[in-house]
């Protein structure tokens, strides 16, 4: 049987019609905050935003609230995976970066110790994806190709395992405030230094974590600068779309992302704006941008 | 209390102890994510995860540990989230099966518990890293395995625990290149200390506050202190900082003429021999501050006098422990071979400390009153053990010197950068890359950078004259542009935005760094800062306390 269930998580940010389009659903992680009232909130990283807008959101962080983020927990994959293995269904999962989440270990080891004994019949594939965001769901939108295609579980797997590397993110920061909060960018303290103003150009390298390997003074330079960086990694743009992904940024700085990236490489099939997911937003902070598309091999690695 | 066995009711009330503690203690624990350690929020986290194990058991109805064990494992597997969080809920797992199907344990089936834990927690990991939560329990665990003996108390086994667990806290820094990197312990390891000392806490008999408080007090805590800085095996060097408000009592002297000196001269005897005193006293009420070794010898004398209203004393070397290894670090760092090595002219104690901040390895102290010479260059460079250094000067003036000391020096490659202000010098700073390894690059992207910032200069005129077309009065404010005076004027609330409004290109700029320099009010800081933003609003602003004496304000405009 050919039909196999395809499953992200909370980073892939994909929206409800994509999700529809490519048949995949989502584990979903989860994130936290405590209001000004001393409130505790906590809810699903919803990829739909049902509950809160993304301005809501983000306007959250920018009160100086730190929202925390979990990953993906057992009960969520239970349901989650238990209602296609149920049916009878194997399962690929594609999973945010370990290097960002720990919910990629907890899935092999559930899947190893758990749902292999429940479900000894059914095959459970798990590929970490080393990126998240569009990254992840761009990997998640080639994975359901490859079934239409009649390609197996193990077939499709093994494609995403080969070409992961090849997925590239090119995101940069309005503030670096949040991702020092966050404590999740690899770099040296003297590369950032305790500076405002300076805009890191960051990539998800070979062991998925987001890696600074430019930075840029001001926002508008670390745009323009991004659109250079697309350009000279990009691989076979008249064949892809580009995901411009955006935390509620400023619709002037997204307008002059998206003329800066048409200007450099003008042949993508396809440019689409859409929002950042709260996961990966809650450690970037508002005004983050990520650029996904399929390129040259990311060579970069943390130290 | 002293355990000799421990039953599930007791297990229950140990992990829910050491849960409390964690939860009075976890935003330490949190803030000890300092940058670039990928690690958020281990705390919190850590938290949630044993109050899911707690909440499971909490309820439960029963003597038998095994059956306490089998819920609590449950439960925190449930709960476990972030990195330590798992790892502790595998922790807790692994000792959870070593109590099942057992009513009670004494210490040494305890000890066998807890090196299931080990195992457990370890194999759970697919790349264990040495330096976390995990050499914290292993060690600790292994401490205590070893030192037990057949009739050693539950209480041996968990006072055991926490001392090598202290003690390996301390040294996750040596194990961890990222922690001693940012000079912080392990955040899950401390997370793990906490729960052991809850646990020790209670067995001792101690209450821990209940947790809603701690909560409330979120903002206003106190900083987080570092208590591996005294372990168990230091000794007291520098004693405690003693103070305490003391409420004279008519049944103990003649309040009204009580002389303070009494207490001075108590605390300068050789049994106390205090020093930096500080005794005050306001009719009836005495505040005391002394340094000692002996606290309680103070404390039990003072109430000849007295009673207590409040009482505060804490270890000094948790209060010395910062400078002291700062500047370890300054030697070594000195000492260090480097490929690239970084020498600036700086003058300010906040310019300074942001310039070392950002990988300075030497300061020349010096600006434009007060050059530098080639031989201050070359004590610096000899300083260094590199192969390449790097010089950024802060005036036209100190260019020279840096040169010639470049010429006169042989042991390292030496690039002079031609920064002629320290606005200059802050930009080519904060666009310090040494990831390309390679020198052109590197000093390309320093001569960019101050290509591209405009450097602006406040300060006060000495006399009255005229400047290229500029006429000043004595005492006003001046505005220098790029070393050409562009401004003189009255209002010092508005100095800044009205240089800024001198430079012909402001509009395309986006980044503006104030350094303050020594003397100026709180008020002018702000309404300079709300008229630059009122005015040109798309400038993200920025300002460093830069202490700096004869500029008001450093300014650089990118």
């Amino acid at each position: 049987m050919n039909k196999f269930a395809i499953v992200g998580d909370s980073t892939c940010d994909l929206p409800a019609e994509l999700r529809q389009k490519y048949d995949i659903d989502y584990a979903r992680m989860m994130v936290a905050w405590t209001d000004k009232d001393k409130k505790f909130h906590e809810m699903y990283a919803d990829l739909d935003w049902k509950e809160i807008s993304p301005k809501q959101y983000y306007d959250i962080m920018r009160d100086g609230i730190r929202i925390i983020t979990a990953q993906v927990t057992e009960q969520e994959f239970d349901s989650v995976f238990k209602s296609h293995l149920e049916k009878g269904e194997d399962l690929l999962y594609v999973a945010c970066s370990s290097g960002l989440s720990a919910s990629v270990k907890l899935a092999q080891r559930l899947a190893k110790e758990k749902y292999s004994k429940e479900f000894p019949e059914r095959k459970i594939v798990i590929v970490d994806s080393l990126i998240s965001c569009m990254g992840q769901g761009s990997m998640l939108i080639r994975a359901s190709m490859l079934r239409s295609e009649g390609k197996t579980i193990e077939e499709t797997a093994s494609e995403l395992e080969s070409t992961k590397l090849c997925y590239n993110q090119l995101a940069t920061v309005e503030s670096l405030e949040y991702l020092k909060r966050a404590g999740r960018v690899k770099a040296s303290t003297a590369f950032f230094g305790n500076i405002f103003g300076v805009k890191p150009i960051l990539v998800s390298d070979r062991v998925g974590m987001n890696h600074a390997v430019e930075k840029a003074k001001g926002r508008r330079n670390s745009l323009i600068r991004l659109s250079q960086m697309v350009k000279e990694t990009v691989e076979k743009p008249e064949l892809q779309t580009c995901y411009i992904l955006h935390a509620d940024a400023k619709q002037e700085d997204i307008d002059l992302l998206v003329s800066k990236i048409k200007e450099a490489v003008p042949t993508f099939k396809e440019y689409k704006v859409l929002p950042l997911g709260p996961i990966i937003g809650a450690s970037t902070g508002p005004g983050t941008f990520g650029v996904y598309y399929y390129g040259k091999e990311v060579l970069v690695e943390a130290e | 209390m002293i355990l000799k066995k421990l039953n599930g009711k007791q297990f229950t009330e140990l992990i829910t102890n050491g849960a409390l503690n964690l939860r009075a203690n976890y935003e330490e624990v949190d803030n000890l994510n300092v940058f670039p350690v990928p690690d958020g929020d281990t705390g919190t986290n850590m938290c949630r995860t044993i109050e899911g194990g707690v909440n499971a058991i909490s309820k439960l109805d029963t003597e038998s540990i095994g059956e306490v064990a089998k819920e609590l494992s449950k439960g925190t597997l449930m709960s476990a989230r972030g990195n330590s969080g798992v790892i502790l809920s595998q922790i807790f797992r692994g000792i959870c099966k070593g109590l099942l199907d057992k009513e009670t344990v004494d210490a040494t089936q305890l000890a066998e518990a807890y090196k299931l834990g080990v195992k457990q927690a370890y194999n759970s990991v697919v790349t264990p890293v040495e330096g976390t939560i995990l050499t914290v329990f292993r060690e600790a665990t292994e401490y205590a395995c070893k030192n037990i003996k057949k009739t050693s108390t539950i209480n041996e086994f968990y006072e055991l625990h926490l001392k090598q667990a202290l003690k390996t806290l301390k040294n996750t820094k040596e194990l961890l290149p990222v922690l001693k990197e940012a000079d912080v312990i392990d955040s899950g390891g401390c997370g793990y200390v906490y729960i052991v000392k809850g646990i020790v806490k209670f067995l001792d008999g101690e209450k821990i506050e209940a947790t809603l408080s701690q909560e409330n007090e979120k903002e206003g805590s106190a900083p987080a202190m570092d208590f591996s800085a005294f372990g168990a095996d230091d000794i007291l060097k520098f004693g405690y900082c003693t103070e305490f408000i003391l409420r004279l009592q008519n049944s103990k002297v003649d309040v009204k003429n009580f002389d303070v000196q009494t207490i001075i001269d108590v605390l300068n005897d050789e049994e106390i021999s205090g020093d930096s005193i500080v005794v005050l006293k306001d009719e009836d009420v005495v505040k005391v501050h002394v340094h000692t070794k002996q606290p309680g010898i103070v404390l039990t004398k003072m109430r000849e006098y007295g009673e207590f209203l409040t009482i505060k004393i804490e270890n000094m070397s948790l209060q010395h422990n910062e400078t002291m290894s700062e500047e370890e670090r300054e030697t070594k760092k000195k000492r260090e071979h480097k490929k690239y090595a970084l020498v600036a002219v700086a003058q300010g104690k906040g310019i300074i400390e942001q310039f070392k901040a950002f990988g300075v390895d030497v300061i020349v102290s010096g600006n434009q009153t007060m050059n530098p010479s080639t031989e201050d260059f070359i004590k610096a460079f000899n300083e260094l053990d590199a192969e390449n250094i790097i010089v950024f000067p802060n005036n036209k003036n100190i260019i020279m010197a840096a040169e010639q000391a470049k010429k006169l020096y042989k042991g390292a490659k030496v690039v002079v950068i031609p920064c002629v202000s320290i606005p200059q010098c802050y930009s080519a700073l904060t666009m310090l890359d040494f990831s390309s390894d390679d020198l052109q690059i590197i000093v390309g992207n320093f001569k960019e950078a101050i290509h591209n910032v405009v450097s602006a200069e406040i300060t006060t005129a000495i006399r009255s004259t005229k400047v290229q077309g500029i006429n000043i009065i004595k005492g006003q404010h001046i505005g220098i542009i790029n070393g050409k005076m562009a401004l003189a004027t009255s209002y010092k609330n508005r100095v800044v935005v009205d240089l800024l409004k001198k430079i012909p290109d402001i509009e395309e700029k986006e980044v503006l760094t104030l350094i303050y320099g020594d003397g100026i009010t709180e008020e002018e800081k702000i309404k300079n800062v709300e008229a630059v933003q009122k005015k040109f609003p798309f400038l993200e602003i920025g300002a460093i306390d830069g202490g700096q004496n004869v500029y008001k304000y450093l300014i650089a405009v990118e």
